[in-house]
């Protein structure tokens, strides 16, 4: 895969739905997403976050409309291909059952020496670095089950920093965290993104975290889009209103000054 | 979800009509008969033979109900009842125990027989899983346990035993013929018994539905109560069995049945269950009599209901409602790695041969203990050496099978055996003797082989379907279990040839195991293990789960599709060999884990060795244990690989608290 031009869109969505059991879960959307930049999809529960990342992660088709990644339409891609270019991580991490830090790492090599190819030399470098960069090093011969939540999220974004991609998407990685351990692995995906040039679409329930660590804030409700902007345009309490459907108030961080938002 | 009425009321009425229309009919061939005269036989026949049926058919039907409702409650468990938790199968090996070793106790009171094994069923289960909090998958997984051992048990006895308990199998499948108006009043008793009691607790039962904490605030005396309960429950369950064989699932559907017709409340349930159930059972025989033939019935009352009630479990999985414990699915690993895995697995390699060797040398006499040498040896090598290799290669399959069906399932407690795709393969192989009377090895494979994938194909088409969790996952794989071992009850109550052959089969005997059965074996476990040596690595990214493997872009589907046509393959040819319930497909991956190969090569070759052992040395034992009698080896390695389940499943509740 020949890098992109950094100033190509990541995604390009054109009017994409989804449908399930008959209830419209996503009405149709557009939106186009730049790389390199740090996005946060922020909603109410059902509102679509979920959906919207699954289809940017091609685990769902839309029912309608078109995704284009890197100006390729998303069906075109091979099933090794998207994921060399796109890494996704589910909600829910599940158990990896007796397994390594380090051998869960190295997974994120499959979609570059796929089911029959040598795990080579290079494939063990990239793993080292991904274990480096999310500070695993000392960790990297425990087992996965043994870590910490915070560690455990740290071991699968390492994953998917592995699989070398242009982007990743990440579907609340936080909800299982305390505050801690939240600021630490949002803030270890804000520097990785900066130091690697790399596209975020997160899941956040929080939109203070959001407002935090993005660069965009993109809201849904009601599997429709109803506002985007920078975290100071989205911290405002006519928005927060529209986002969430309650009262919020918007106060300045008494040390940073940022805005930050609360149940009125 | 199941508090929605989405079953009209009115269905009942006509289901209850039917049932009528073909009581009607019974009686319209025999009452010509029957008022012919006073003292003729066809009057005889009506009112102690057709009345008898009817009534006896109600009355069981309402009270397996009732003793269903009750154990659901009490366990706050939706699949609790009778014979999921393997009170049945007690009560039937309690009676072919006591048939051949205490003939004066059957003689006296077949009711208290099956008691006593019923209760024993349910004391063994509860203690196995009273750690876990009686949680209902444990409870439903130990019920199965001792429902497929006691079968296995029951099924040597009566091998070991010949016609002489033959009987007692057609009985296992619960015909519902009637000779006397005795096995009705002994129902019916019970039965009001029971039911005034049930209303008499209808305060604590409705308490204890709750959890325990709550139940303990508002003061009820939780384990006497749930203890009579229970008790009273296993009595009216039992007393079906004994008079009438073991009626699956009407205890089962009758209750959820309720609850979907719109029964809320327990007091509305109370009346509604045992109602539907007196209905169902009264079809299911209306239709069973309407099937039979001149040369009698086809299929026992018991065998139609579990073939009636295995899709219709199938079809509540995905409605039911059920208390959510924690999750299974993270509990057993093993918290170690060893540094050398292949080091470990050469060591088991070895340990295989060793056992293999001791097998083929050291053996019982008449004169005591010898070690073969010499002339001999090579006497007995063409005898022990075939059944060795066959249990070798049958253990090995197994291994691989569990392996891959745990890794795809992402389910440590999957696996052949309790995913149903064993006695999957005898009801292929059932169906395959029925066709072709006695086919060839290769014939009987084909069946098996077919049964298997059928089995498993359905409960991932399940799986994914309905999207079950890995608890309902199992659910799935024991009402499959339930109906392919209906289909076997069936065709084993026909009582000729080919019933011999399935009842060897199912004990798990490998006593006739010849040259070329281990030449078929091994080619087996040759062929099929290599290609999954081979796609080590999508064992390896399975168990994260369909989107994890996805984003990692491996082609999910025909992954899937390759590896589960492999597992049943490999399963479909061990059970042809040790029978479907050695529980060593289950054992085998964990043994292998606990021992520390954990990347999916070396699971797999461990696992494969581990199978290989372990069958082996129930082979030894199973030869050793009663000589001059062999024991089936399938039997043996039930009980070796039974409590480890159970260990399983108590461990998992300490690791998360």
């Amino acid at each position: 895969m020949k890098p992109a031009s950094s100033d190509q869109i990541l995604y390009d969505i054109e009017s994409a739905s989804f449908i399930a059991g008959g209830r419209t879960i996503l009405e149709p959307l557009d939106l186009e997403l730049a790389p390199a930049r740090i996005y946060g999809l922020v909603g109410a529960n059902g509102s679509g976050k979920t959906t919207l990342i699954k289809l940017l992660a091609y685990q769902q088709k839309p029912a309608a409309g078109a995704i284009r990644l890197l100006g390729r339409s998303i069906d075109s891609y091979g099933d090794r291909e998207l994921a060399r270019c796109v890494a996704y991580m589910p909600q829910f991490t599940p158990p990896a059952e007796s397994m390594t830090v380090r051998e869960l790492v190295g997974l994120g090599r499959f979609p570059w020496h796929g089911t029959l190819g040598r795990f080579s030399a290079d494939d063990a470098a990239r793993v080292e670095i991904a274990l480096s960069q999310t500070d695993l090093l000392v960790l990297a011969d425990r087992l996965v089950d043994s870590l910490s939540g915070g560690e455990r999220q740290r071991a699968w974004l390492a994953m998917m920093l592995a699989q070398d991609t242009r982007c990743l998407l990440l579907d609340e990685p936080t909800s299982a965290l305390d505050i801690a351990h939240q600021v630490d692995v949002l803030a270890l995906v804000r520097d990785l993104s900066r130091e690697r040039g790399i596209g975020v679409i997160v899941v956040l329930h929080d939109v203070n975290m959001a407002a935090r660590y993005c660069d965009e804030i993109i809201a849904l409700r009601s599997g429709r889009m109803v506002a985007r902007g920078t975290p100071e345009e989205i911290l405002h309490p006519d928005m927060l209103d529209r986002i969430y459907g309650i009262a919020m108030g918007v106060t300045p961080h008494p040390v940073t000054g940022a805005p930050i938002s609360y149940v009125a | 979800m199941v508090e929605r009425a989405s079953l009209p009321i009115g269905l009942w009425g006509a289901m209850g009509l039917l049932a009528t229309l073909l009581f009607m009919q019974q009686v319209g061939l025999q009452w010509p008969a029957a008022s012919a005269g006073p003292t003729g036989l066809g009057q005889v026949i009506f009112f102690y033979s057709v009345l008898p049926r009817a009534a006896v058919a109600l009355l069981a039907g309402a009270a397996l109900a009732l003793a269903g409702l009750l154990l659901q409650r009490i366990l706050r468990n939706p699949l609790a009842e009778p014979s999921t938790l393997g009170i049945s199968a007690g009560a039937q090996l309690a009676m072919a125990t006591a048939t051949i070793h205490a003939p004066l106790l059957m003689e006296y009171s077949p009711g208290l027989v099956a008691f006593v094994g019923g209760i024993a069923a349910v004391a063994l289960i509860l203690s196995l899983t009273w750690r876990r909090g009686l949680e209902p998958v444990s409870v439903v997984l130990a019920g199965m346990m001792v429902a497929l051992t006691a079968n296995a048990a029951s099924a040597a006895l009566i091998l070991a035993n010949g016609e002489y308990l033959f009987s007692l199998f057609i009985w296992g499948g619960g015909s519902l013929v009637q000779q006397s108006w005795y096995p009705a009043l002994t129902i019916a008793w019970r039965l009001v018994f029971g039911f005034a009691a049930a209303v008499l607790l209808l305060r604590p039962l409705a308490i204890l539905g709750l959890d325990d904490a709550s139940a303990r605030n508002l003061g009820v005396s939780l384990h006497a109560t749930r203890f009579l309960i229970i008790a009273l429950a296993v009595w009216m369950a039992t007393t079906v069995a004994a008079e009438i064989g073991i009626i699956g699932f009407v205890g089962l559907a009758a209750p959820a049945l309720a609850a979907l017709s719109g029964a809320r409340s327990l007091k509305q349930k109370l009346v509604a269950a045992p109602v539907i159930g007196a209905i169902l059972l009264w079809l299911t025989d209306g239709l069973v009599q309407l099937a039979s033939g001149p040369g009698g019935e086809r299929i026992p009352t018991g065998a139609a209901t579990a073939l009636l009630g295995g899709p219709l479990l199938l079809w509540l999985l995905p409605r039911l409602r059920m208390f959510e414990w924690p999750s299974l699915a993270a509990s057993t690993s093993s918290g170690r790695r060893v540094s050398r895995p292949w080091v470990l697995v050469i060591l088991i390699g070895i340990g295989a041969l060793v056992a293999a060797v001791v097998g083929l040398l050291v053996g019982k006499g008449p004169a005591g203990w010898s070690i073969a040498s010499g002339t001999v040896m090579t006497d007995l090598a063409q005898w022990r050496a075939p059944r060795i290799a066959v249990a070798a290669a049958a253990g090995g399959l197994l291994g691989a099978a569990g392996v891959v069906i745990q890794r795809v399932t992402s389910n440590p407690l999957a696996s052949p055996e309790v995913l149903g795709v064993g006695t999957g393969a005898g009801a292929g192989l059932a169906a395959v003797l029925l066709l072709a009377g006695m086919p060839g090895l290769a014939w009987q494979l084909t069946g098996s082989a077919i049964g298997a994938l059928a089995v498993l194909a359905a409960i991932l088409i399940l799986g994914a379907r309905g999207n079950l969790g890995p608890e309902r996952l199992l659910f799935a794989g024991i009402a499959l279990n339930a109906l392919c071992s209906a289909v076997l009850t069936a065709v084993i109550a026909l009582g000729n040839v080919q019933s011999y052959v399935l009842l060897r089969w199912l004990s798990g005997s490998t006593s006739e195991a010849g040259a070329v059965h281990a030449l078929v074996g091994f080619a087996a476990l040759l062929v099929l293990s290599t290609p999954l040596l081979v796609l080590g690595r999508w064992l390896e990214v399975l168990p994260l789960g369909d989107a994890t493997a996805r984003a990692l872009g491996l082609p999910v589907r025909a992954a899937r599709t390759t590896l589960v046509v492999i597992a049943a393959l490999a399963s479909a040819f061990a059970a042809m060999f040790v029978g479907p319930l050695s529980f060593i497909g289950l054992i085998a991956p964990h043994l292998a884990r606990l021992l520390g190969l954990g990347r999916a090569r070396q699971h797999l070759v461990g696992s494969i060795l581990l199978g290989a052992l372990l069958m082996i040395v129930s082979d030894w034992l199973s030869r050793m244990a009663a000589f001059p009698y062999q024991l089936p080896v399938g039997l043996f390695a039930s009980l070796l690989g039974g409590p480890y389940l159970i260990y399983l499943l108590g461990k998992g509740v300490q690791r998360h608290g």
